[in-house]
């Protein structure tokens, strides 16, 4: 790696060298390899210049609260994308424990509560209750991970599946204790506070307690992903699975892991959800898996499998997240934003195969 | 340092080194880098003409259903706008409650302090008023 100014410094040396034709090549491809990159500055620098509340503190603050719910999905998603495969059952999962954590975790006092017996929400309960969303979100991971690993059955199906069944599920969960499919609302307070509530204010925009996890989330999968022997063991299987087996990698447990360990960080979402919209729907999480395979093939965890880092799947978070603020900000429609969302991970793809074949 | 590039260098067979081989997700495509350039500009086109049509058509509509009561007209606003200057419905034999996120009338939506961030619809929640 070295010194980045020196690096820079070289390769402009090695530029002037060049033929003006190659020159033009290689100007061509820097544009085009870094075509996302420079249209979300030019909409940033646009919005900065049409909407004066875009370039303020608290817009920054809005952005790393954001960027704290929506990274720990991203998180898992990734380790599933190194394996060359995908998670479509994210979103479901994230609605499904979102439920679950909003009807075990309301108010004691309220009238028309889905569970009347359960206990009022001390710091016991909602650890019990953080718990089971994460056994959830893991029970799923775990069945994705089985049929990946033991039949080789592509993982776009597999989670296709277990997203209808957890639908399915939710819709059942909903239906539950005469709730009859309405939302889940009237948290108590204590769990609104362990979750979202405010360490200290940025600008009179209060920073919730979950960015501090989110923190946490993000230095323990770097640990996990770079210092321990799944980790390691996950990239070869990512690389090639075949290589890694002949080189006494465990295929069949570290798939079941890396999905286990993904739905894991789904449960966790859920439960982090349910206080940030101040309830749970049926459609909670909703496509919630797009955003965050989006954000992991902008920060270039490729879908040819074995490469991918953290830094790059937070710096893909927060571009997306940059970009989603900055246009709702200028007035473009969320049904536009799936136009566009769908636009961006076509082109993060073709990108990563432009920059795989041109090292090539 | 936590670069983590386990890319096997193989080498490829002469009759394969033309055709550019992916591996993972890939694995099937054959495209080449001139067509891989048209797709990125198409979606960067795409995104652009979605983001300028929004923008020739600013900001949002707030519509309201007032269930039963006299019709409200919708509104047009931007991003970060109050709705406080939106008149009260009225309906025979009902007090008006304020406005609701949703059709239930559970989510509250508060004149002075909420700001419109989406095109939404607000329901209005009635009050029965007591016989004289």
């Amino acid at each position: 790696m070295g010194n980045p100014v020196a690096n820079l410094r070289r390769r402009a040396d090695e530029f002037k060298t060049l033929s003006p034709k190659d020159k033009r090549r290689r100007v061509v491809d820097g544009i085009l390899n870094n075509a996302l990159y420079i249209l979300m500055l030019i909409f940033v620098i646009y919005t900065a210049t049409q909407r004066e509340q875009f370039v303020t503190l608290s817009s920054l603050a809005n952005l790393i609260t954001q960027v704290a719910a929506y990274l720990p999905m991203a998180l898992g998603i990734a380790g599933c994308i190194v394996l060359t495969g995908t998670d479509l059952s994210a979103g479901r999962v994230q609605g499904l424990t979102a439920g679950v954590s909003a009807a075990f975790l309301q108010r004691f006092d309220l009238t028309r509560k889905m569970f009347p017996n359960l206990p009022e929400a001390s710091v016991g309960w909602i650890l019990a209750t953080l718990l089971i969303a994460l056994a959830i979100g893991a029970l799923v991971g775990l069945v994705n991970g089985f049929f990946v690993a033991k039949f080789n059955l592509h993982p776009f199906i597999v989670t296709l599946s277990t997203q209808l069944i957890t639908y399915g599920i939710i819709l059942w969960f909903f239906a539950l204790g005469g709730n009859n499919g309405q939302p889940i609302t009237g948290l108590s307070d204590t769990y609104r506070d362990a979750v979202g509530g405010a360490m200290f204010s940025v600008d009179n925009t209060p920073i919730p307690r979950y960015v501090l996890y989110a923190i946490l989330l993000t230095a323990l999968m770097w640990f996990i992903w770079n210092k321990t022997t799944f980790g390691k063991n996950m990239f070869a299987v990512g690389s090639n699975a075949e290589a890694a087996k002949v080189s006494g990698v465990n295929v069949f447990l570290t798939t079941m892991l890396v999905h286990t360990l993904a739905g894991v960080l789904y449960g966790y979402s859920g439960f982090v959800e349910a206080v940030r919209s101040g309830s749970a729907a049926a459609a909670t999480g909703l496509n919630a898996e797009c955003d965050a395979i989006a954000a992991c093939v902008i920060g270039g965890v490729s879908f040819v499998g074995g490469t991918g880092k953290i830094s790059g799947i937070i710096l893909g978070v927060v571009i997306l997240r940059i970009i989603f603020i900055a246009l709702t900000m200028l007035g473009v429609s969320s049904s536009s934003l799936y136009i566009i969302k769908g636009a961006i991970i076509l082109c993060a793809c073709a990108l990563d195969m432009r920059k795989y074949m041109v090292k090539k | 340092m936590d670069q983590q590039d386990l890319t096997p260098q193989q080498e490829p067979s002469p009759q394969e080194e033309n055709v550019p081989k992916f591996r993972g997700l890939y694995r099937h495509v054959k495209i080449s880098v001139k067509a891989l350039d048209i797709i990125i500009v198409s979606c960067i086109a795409v995104i652009i003409i979605t983001v300028a049509i929004n923008l020739l058509n600013p900001g949002y509509t707030v519509t309201f259903n007032s269930l039963g009561g006299t019709d409200v007209a919708a509104v047009e606003c931007q991003y970060g706008d109050l709705l406080t200057d939106v008149e009260p419905p009225t309906r025979e034999g009902y007090t008006f409650g304020g406005w609701f996120r949703d059709a239930g009338c559970i989510n509250p939506w508060n004149l002075e302090t909420d700001t419109v961030s989406e095109s939404l619809t607000l329901y209005a929640l009635w009050i029965p008023q007591e016989p004289q």
